[in-house]
C-alpha cells in the first residue's frame, strides 16, 4: 500500500471498542492484510515459500496458523488471507509477501478493503448465534477454526482466536456499519444500547 | 436442506446458489446441428423424479462450484463433489475414449 499523509479512518462510523462483563468489542483498525491466491497448480510451491519465510504450514482446511507476528487464514481452496498488526513500524504485508510469492501467487493488499472486529466474553456465542448459522459450540468449532459464511446476510470470514472465547470477524469495509448495526442489536440484551 | 461442502463442511442452503443441470455439456458451436443441440442443452429437461445431478455454487462460503446428486422428490442429498474434479474426470475419460 502506498504511504499516505491522509489520516486513517475506522471503517466503523459508530462502533467503538468497549468492554462489558458479557461481551468485549474491539475494533481492529491498525491491521495490514493481503489476500494470497495460488496460481494454477502452484499451491505446493506457495506452501513451501511460506514455510521457508515464516516457518508455518499454510492450512488446506478452514484453519488459521500464526508465525512471526502474522496470521494466515484459509480463504478457500488454494487461497489465504495474511493479517498482521501494522504497528509503529507501518508493517506492510503486501510489500512483504510479494517477493516471497513472486510468480507463484497473486498477492493483493486488502488492508483498507476489509474491516475487522474482535468479539470476546462469556456471551459472545449467544450474540453471534442470532446472525451466524454455523455451530460455534466448542465441540464443533475450536481455536484457530475458520469459517467463511454470513452474519445477518453480510458475508464474513470468522475465526476463533482463543478459548476465552474470542473471535475475529472480517467483512468488506462497506458492510462495516451494517454489521455494527446488527451486532449492537444482537448484543443489546447483554450490554444495553 | 443442508449441503456438505467438501471445503467448509455442512452448511445451510442459504449459503448456496443453484445453477441447474450438471449432466449437460455445452455443444460444439461449429456443429451443423448446433441450433438443435443448443436448444436441448439450454431448455430440454426430462425432469424425472429421483436422483439428479445438479450444479450448486457456494456463494456465501468458499466459492467452490459443486456437483450435488440430490433426489428431487425427497431432497435427500446422495453425494457432493467438487465440480472441478468432475470436469477433470470427464475430460480425462473423453480423451481416453477418443
Amino acid at each position: 500500500m502506498a504511504k499516505s499523509t491522509l489520516a486513517a479512518q475506522s471503517a466503523f462510523t459508530d462502533l467503538k471498542t468497549s468492554k462489558h462483563a458479557a461481551l468485549t468489542i474491539e475494533v481492529l483498525d491498525d491491521l495490514t492484510m493481503a489476500s494470497i491466491a495460488s496460481s494454477k497448480g502452484r499451491a505446493e510451491e506457495v506452501k513451501a515459500a511460506i514455510r521457508a519465510a515464516y516457518g508455518v504450514e499454510l492450512p488446506t482446511t478452514p484453519e488459521r496458523v500464526t508465525g512471526k507476528g502474522i496470521a494466515f487464514i484459509w480463504h478457500g481452496p488454494d487461497q489465504w488471507m495474511a493479517i498482521a498488526d501494522r504497528g509503529a513500524g507501518m508493517r506492510d504485508i503486501e510489500v512483504e509477501l510479494k517477493p516471497v510469492l513472486a510468480g507463484i501467487a497473486a498477492v493483493v493488499d486488502q488492508s483498507d478493503g476489509r474491516a475487522v472486529v474482535r468479539l470476546s466474553g462469556p456471551r459472545v456465542r449467544d450474540v453471534l448465534a442470532k446472525g451466524v448459522g454455523i455451530d460455534l459450540d466448542p465441540r464443533a468449532f475450536k481455536s484457530n477454526g475458520v469459517a467463511i459464511t454470513h452474519a445477518s446476510h453480510i458475508g464474513i470470514v470468522l475465526w476463533q482466536v482463543n478459548d476465552a472465547p474470542a473471535y475475529e470477524i472480517a467483512m468488506f469495509r462497506s458492510f462495516a456499519d451494517s454489521f455494527a448495526t446488527w451486532l449492537t442489536h444482537s448484543a443489546a440484551e447483554f450490554i444495553g444500547h | 436442506m443442508r449441503i456438505n461442502c467438501p471445503c467448509c463442511g455442512e452448511r445451510g442452503i442459504d449459503e448456496f446458489s443453484y445453477y441447474g443441470d450438471a449432466t449437460v455439456t455445452r455443444p460444439d458451436l461449429t456443429s451443423p446441428t448446433a441450433m438443435a443441440e443448443f436448444v436441448a442443452y439450454a431448455f430440454e429437461r426430462a425432469n424425472i423424479p429421483g436422483p439428479h445431478r445438479e450444479l450448486w455454487y457456494h456463494a456465501a462460503g468458499c466459492h467452490l462450484w459443486l456437483v450435488v446428486t440430490r433426489n428431487i422428490a425427497t431432497h435427500e442429498i446422495l453425494s457432493v463433489e467438487s465440480a472441478r474434479d468432475v470436469a477433470l474426470a470427464r475430460n480425462a475419460n473423453a480423451k481416453g475414449s477418443a
